[in-house]
């Protein structure tokens, strides 16, 4: 190990030891407020890890044309399925509830595409071959915007979708649980 | 050098200043305090505007995962 000897070696020395406990503070604070975060306001990053055939998505399963769109369960879960495809969104109206959680599935039989919803923390890419889910709750009601935000051709600029947010006397689903955008 | 040549000393820009050893010890004193009041304040700021953000808009917006 080197020897320090000289005064102005030992004080540059400890300005740099002060820098990296500063630094090493800063690094602990910020993961502890995403750590902190995650376990009492349940935000995370998406993570799901899903396969899906992107060649045959849409002639029968989950992503084939009934299906799409928002779909209420019996035990009252909201799940919404879009299909990602050059240049549009399928549906290019989603219904989501206000106040309630809402699970987004997406899947592409093209290319990458990705997408957010303005004014909320939805922000997710789309992968063929895989399928991208994010789990979120809409605070308000409103109609957000939700662009393509991955070139994915000549045609990414006019891909977008509008997310309607209802009420819950708005919300309300038919006998097949299926809820579709209001016209307003 | 050819004699036609002018000397580069000819030039007051070209002379390096005359400094005497006590004033630079003196200046060297204060520029380290100066760099880490800079360094301080450009990563001061840095925390701030990343804490302004996490706090008040991506916190607010809710719950995803």
């Amino acid at each position: 190990m080197t020897q320090v000897h000289e005064p102005h070696e030992r004080r540059i020395l400890g300005t740099e030891l002060l820098w990296a406990f500063g630094v090493g503070v800063f690094v602990a604070a910020t993961l502890g407020m995403i750590v902190f975060t995650a376990l009492t306001r349940d935000i995370n990053p998406p993570s799901n890890v899903e396969r899906i055939d992107p060649k045959t998505l849409h002639l029968s399963g989950e992503f084939a044309e009934q299906n799409l769109g928002t779909t209420v369960g019996s035990d009252g879960s909201v799940t919404v399925r879009v299909i990602a495809t050059q240049f549009m969104f399928v549906p290019r109206c989603i219904a989501v509830p206000e106040g309630r959680r809402v699970t987004l599935r997406f899947a592409t039989p093209d290319v990458v595409h990705g997408l957010l919803i303005t004014g909320t923390n939805v922000n997710t890419m789309v992968v063929p071959g895989y399928v991208a889910q994010v789990h979120t709750e809409f605070t308000r009601t409103a109609d957000l915007l939700m662009p393509c935000h991955e070139y994915c051709g000549l045609g990414h600029s006019e891909m977008w979708a509008t997310v309607q947010v209802m009420s819950a006397s708005e919300f309300k689903p038919g006998q097949d649980g299926r809820v579709s955008c209001a016209q307003r | 050098m050819p004699a036609d040549q002018p000397s580069a000393a000819d030039n007051p820009s070209e002379v390096s200043d005359q400094v005497d050893e006590a004033a630079l010890a003196d200046v060297m004193r204060v520029v380290p305090l100066g760099a880490a009041v800079l360094a301080s304040a450009a990563v001061a700021l840095l925390v701030i505007g990343y804490l302004a953000i996490y706090l008040l808009i991506f916190l607010p917006r809710g719950a995803v995962g």
